[in-house]
């Protein structure tokens, strides 16, 4: 008995003197990146007595590029860190302004839920609360830039440049083309192709002659049973070729009475991926698995893979294996059709209080050339800036070694004029992420089509109560 | 007698002051919130983007649209509730029964078993595990290029898709969830067992009783509350099955639904709409039904004959 | 008589040694299986992003000094031990309260004679029966209200309120504590609270222990609750965390080998937390009072 005394006692006093430790006493200070720069590693020094460092710092800022009358926090929300890490690097915060990142993650939906439910909350919050700046994806960008919780940040001097990749700016305008925010990066995204089984199939490794021979759809798919009678896929997932059909879609997911009709665009994937299932063109994976990423070997059975820059430079680890993998074996080439994966915008925030450090941020990750030449050659990103993007794409020593010394960012030039951002809704995100998921059984064989729509109308109309599905 | 009836009235004061503390964080943690639940059902109510809809009064709308059968004839919210009893059932029935079995050899002085420490140490500690990290092992492991797989199809030549079946997708959430519950079964078994007075087993042996006979007529008789606990917490869990199959499935319950759990469909309403309404509904609707099959669980488990009098009985016979 | 005596002795023994070669070949299969799990987790703590990508092995790779180093120094969290803690202060404050109030409220409905008992019981027991997805929403706009976001209260006070303990509590009374031992040792005038604490306390010991590990390991592990109320970074919880972890999966900075090694770190303390309180799940305690 004494033991378990001794026991209780333990945890409780555990308890007592971590809950002291961890501020839990609801006194609730934020453990802020100050505008001295650096990470917040210290919370505990933070937690303690920032109140007093935060004044001193707010009294010594004299001649930064904040008005004076502006608020001394700026909150930024997001749900990693890939844009914390640029921002710190290359963007000076004004002397007497402290960054109060708020980052929650993405999974189960966290992060859009605390979003909103700021966004909500924004007009009673008090000025230090309320957000000024936040980042959204393409495939709800809609859903707060057709919104009054989105800015027009002309008005406050963001520049609407005539750098910028036409499709960046149309993301982030609403449906009177009034711009909300900027993308710091731009995602054409081409054909990944293995040079070995190129020149096994089509008897040709060159880019330009490969991108002829799969110019479009039926060609595409005539390759691919020349490949498959040589003993390879054409694709290494059922979802591969999604975001090519889906980005070109003629018609929008709903219609303007919010009616959900599927655009001609996904029907033709959706009997791409059944005819490719079947006829053994492609494998059963999904975009993430194992089974399709085991394909990136140098051992792997599979033609081409469908993304953008990051997603070879970030995401083919498998085929940057120093013992496994075949770094230099790829090339990339426009394919079928033009289309962008991916990108991260950043949008500003009605109630902001920092406006001029707003315009400042935005304007430094898309006109400041020095910035963005950086981000192209140092951060491995494709900038929103046509012109420093051209610069090196001009230079005659730049190649990429993974893509055997092709020059990646030449292509990726010619293909961002060519992208489109048309026919979106603020629903795409769960409808584009799912439609692949949903209808798998159907690829499979386990089901009919009728099912698989059947079940992907029930999972519309549980996400999304406004959007009217035909009866199942 | 005057004097008893005294003390108990003065005790009763105690009973309220004891329970206060729970009652009162009951009412502002739970009550409230679940009032409003059952409240909101009768509402259209949810959030279209930034945009909240409603609260508009609707009646039972809510209701009629979760019981109208579909194309095919089939009214979802029942085809759910199966999938999910089906799943637990099948999850649940070894996990009482393995948890029973460790209990009674870990508590059987004459087995002795050696290094328990250890055993009860391992048994608990899948429990340990996160269910969303216990997930995303056992799909990396019966992946189709899993070890599993690789073993399979060293053996047949072929794959089996693990994920691709109504059988084998329903088994391994079963699996999991036997897994990672059964020790914490086991646990509390054990803890039952150990609190039944030992003088009732020294007793028994010195009559010559058996130990298949003590095990009857002791140890299971008066183990009864806490199996009925056991029995009861398991089937609420069971029926608000959610990590596993979420994660399994991508939150699809595939193939064609049938690996989808009432709650799975419970969290598409509210996750993103945050439709309170169908949510609402749904959510009385379990209400409902973990009621009633708890109802039926405690009649069937819970005789008239109740544990506590035969602890006496049981004490008096001891005593002749 | 003797020889008969013996030869059933030795019959017996045999049985028995036969039963328990059986259990213990049961039990050993039970502890692979619960063990292989952990095996993985270990084995891909050791392996770098790239192979944990290239699909499965067996066998440990290189990276377990990388992967710990990784996860001890990334910048994107908090600091580890300071992670550590706060879940600890919140598993430890749910596992008293709820394990001490439950038994409490146990107590006080199975010894006491007062209106409105059955009711009381009744109420509690519907309320085990409600999922938590489903209050929850309406809980965070209540704490909202309040002014509790990003504060521990509303993590650690619903935890006196745990139904499921509760019931627990009083099956585990209504079997080992006959109210004769209670009022045997009552002390005539004695405060009930000194009752309480002295005497059946000690006699629900096994019981508060095993409901004590189970409350810890459950808030230990939630993710839902705290994800909603908790926003601020130095606040998070170990779920959180990896929660956070995962999203970086879905930019450059993602590596599965420190999720690994994460899961792995933050299963260490709930396993000495395990092992300190099974202790207390011992034979023979209950009854003590009762011969004497």
């Amino acid at each position: 008995m004494r033991n378990f005394k001794k026991t209780l006692a333990l945890l409780s006093s555990l308890a007592m003197a971590g809950t002291m430790l961890a501020g839990c006493g609801g006194g609730g200070d934020t453990a802020t990146t100050t505008a001295a720069g650096g990470d917040s590693a210290d919370t505990t020094a933070a937690a303690g007595g920032d109140a007093a460092a935060e004044t001193t710092a707010a009294a010594e800022g004299g001649d930064s590029a904040a008005a004076a009358d502006e608020g001394k926090v700026f909150n930024i929300y997001a749900w990693n860190e890939e844009f914390k890490g640029f921002f710190e690097k290359y963007y000076t915060v004004p002397e007497g302004i402290t960054v109060n990142w708020i980052i929650n993650p993405s999974d189960g939906g966290v992060y859009q839920e605390k979003l909103d439910e700021a966004l909500l909350a924004q007009a009673d919050a008090a000025a230090d609360d309320k957000i000024d700046m936040f980042l959204a994806e393409a495939d709800y960008i809609k859903k707060y830039t057709n919104t009054d919780a989105t800015l027009d940040v002309t008005s406050i001097g963001v520049q609407k440049a005539d750098t910028m990749y036409q499709y960046t700016i149309d993301a982030a305008s609403d449906a009177n083309g009034v711009m909300k925010g900027v993308s710091f990066q731009c995602c054409p995204a081409a054909v990944i192709y293995r040079r070995s089984i190129a020149k096994d199939v089509l008897g040709t490794d060159d880019p330009a002659a490969v991108q002829d021979a799969i110019s479009d759809w039926s060609k595409f798919e005539s390759v691919a049973a020349t490949a498959k009678e040589k003993g390879y896929y054409m694709t290494a997932s059922y979802a591969e070729t999604y975001r090519t059909w889906s980005n070109n879609a003629t018609e929008a997911w709903v219609d303007a009475n919010n009616n959900l009709v599927v655009p001609q665009a996904m029907k033709d994937y959706i009997a791409q991926a059944k005819n490719f299932m079947d006829k053994g063109y492609t494998l059963s994976a999904g975009v993430w698995d194992d089974e399709k990423t085991a394909q990136m070997f140098a051992d792997g059975k599979t033609f081409c893979f469908f993304g953008p820059a990051w997603y070879y430079n970030f995401c083919m680890g498998n085929a940057q294996d120093p013992e496994k993998g075949c770094s230099g074996d790829w090339a990339i080439c426009e394919g079928p059709q033009a289309y962008f994966w991916g990108g991260t915008w950043l949008l500003g925030a009605t109630g902001t209080d920092n406006p001029t450090m707003l315009a400042d941020i935005m304007n430094t990750f898309t006109v400041n050339e020095d910035v963005c030449t950086k981000l192209v050659k140092d951060e491995m990103q494709f900038s929103n800036n046509t012109k420093v993007n051209e610069a090196v794409a001009a230079d005659p020593n730049y190649g990429n070694a993974f893509l055997g010394n092709q020059n990646d960012t030449a292509l990726f030039c010619e293909l961002a004029k060519n992208i489109k951002f048309e026919n979106k809704t603020q629903y795409d995100q769960l409808l584009n992420e799912n439609i692949t998921t949903v209808f798998v059984d159907y690829f499979k064989g386990t089901i009919s089509e009728e099912e698989a729509y059947a079940n992907f109308y029930k999972f519309v109309s549980e996400k999304y109560p406004a959007v009217t599905v035909p009866a199942q | 007698m005057s004097n008893n009836k005294r003390k108990s009235i003065s005790y009763a004061k105690w009973g309220y002051i004891f329970i206060a503390p729970f009652f009162i964080v009951f009412i502002f943690c739970s009550l409230i919130p679940l009032v409003s639940t059952f409240y909101n059902s009768f509402f259209e109510n949810y959030r279209d983007g930034l945009t909240q809809v409603g609260p508009n009064f609707v009646g039972l709308e809510n209701y009629k649209k979760l019981f109208t059968p579909d194309n095919t004839g089939n009214i979802q919210v029942i085809d759910y509730t199966v999938n999910t009893m089906i799943m637990w059932f099948m999850g649940a029935v070894p996990q009482l029964v393995v948890a029973l079995l460790l209990a009674i050899f870990f508590t059987a002085n004459r087995l002795n078993i050696k290094g328990q420490a250890f055993f009860k140490t391992v048994i608990y500690m899948p429990n340990l595990i996160m269910a969303s990290a216990f997930s995303m092992l056992f799909f990396t492991l019966f992946s189709n290029v899993g070890p599993i797989n690789q073993i399979i199809s060293s053996m047949t030549g072929e794959v089996y898709d693990f994920f691709g079946q109504t059988v084998s997708v329903r088994s391994l959430v079963a699996f999991v969830n036997f897994l990672m519950w059964f020790g914490n079964t086991t646990i509390l078994l054990m803890a039952g067992i150990m609190g039944i007075d030992g003088s009732l087993f020294e007793a028994a042996s010195i009559d010559g009783a058996t130990s298949t006979q003590v095990l009857f007529k002791i140890t299971l008789p008066l183990l009864m509350p806490i199996i009925v606990y056991v029995a009861i917490t398991a089937l609420i869990g069971g029926l608000q099955m959610f990590d596993v199959p979420q994660i399994l499935t991508a939150g699809h319950g595939n193939p064609n639904r049938t690996s989808m759990t009432l709650v799975m469909y419970l969290n598409n309403y509210i996750s993103t709409s945050k439709n309170f309404g169908m949510g609402g509904a749904i959510s009385a609707i379990m209400f409902i039904i973990t009621g009633a099959l708890s109802f039926v669980v405690y009649k069937s488990l819970v005789t008239d004959d109740s544990p506590k009098k035969k602890v006496k009985k049981t004490r008096g016979a001891e005593l002749l | 008589m003797s020889t008969a005596t013996d030869i059933q002795g030795q019959n017996e023994r045999i049985k028995l040694t036969a039963a328990r070669t059986g259990v213990y070949i049961f039990m050993i299969l039970v502890a692979i299986l619960c063990l292989f799990p952990f095996y993985l987790l270990i084995i891909n703590a050791s392996r770098s992003n790239a192979e944990l990508q290239a699909g499965f092995t067996m066998i440990p790779s290189t990276n377990f000094v990388t992967n710990l180093k990784t996860a001890w120094n990334d910048t994107s969290l908090i600091a580890i031990p300071k992670g550590l803690m706060n879940s600890f202060v919140i598993a430890a404050s749910c596992c008293l309260l709820c394990t001490y109030f439950s038994a409490l409220t146990a107590y006080g409905i199975h010894v006491y004679d007062f209106k409105g008992k059955k009711i009381a019981f009744n109420f509690i027991m519907v309320v085990m029966m409600i999922p938590t997805q489903v209050s929850a929403v309406g809980f965070i706009q209540l704490v909202s209200k309040v002014g509790l976001m990003n504060t521990y209260w509303p993590l650690i006070i619903p935890s006196i309120a745990s139904p499921a303990v509760f019931f627990y509590m009083k099956q585990n009374i209504e079997s080992t504590m006959p109210l004769e031992i209670i009022e045997a040792a009552r002390v005539d005038g004695a405060n009930e609270f000194f009752t309480f604490n002295a005497i059946a306390l000690p006699m629900l010991k096994p019981a508060m222990a095993v409901q004590m590990i189970f409350a810890f390991v459950s808030s230990w592990n939630n993710f839902f609750t705290p994800a909603l109320i908790i926003s601020k970074k130095e606040k998070s919880t170990v779920p959180i965390m990896l929660a956070l972890l995962r999203s970086e999966m879905n930019s450059r900075n993602g590596d599965l080998g420190e999720i690994y090694m994460f899961i792995l770190l933050s299963i260490i303390p709930v396993v000495l937390v395990y092992i300190l309180l099974s202790k207390f799940i011992i034979k023979g305690v209950t009854m003590g009072g009762v011969k004497g």
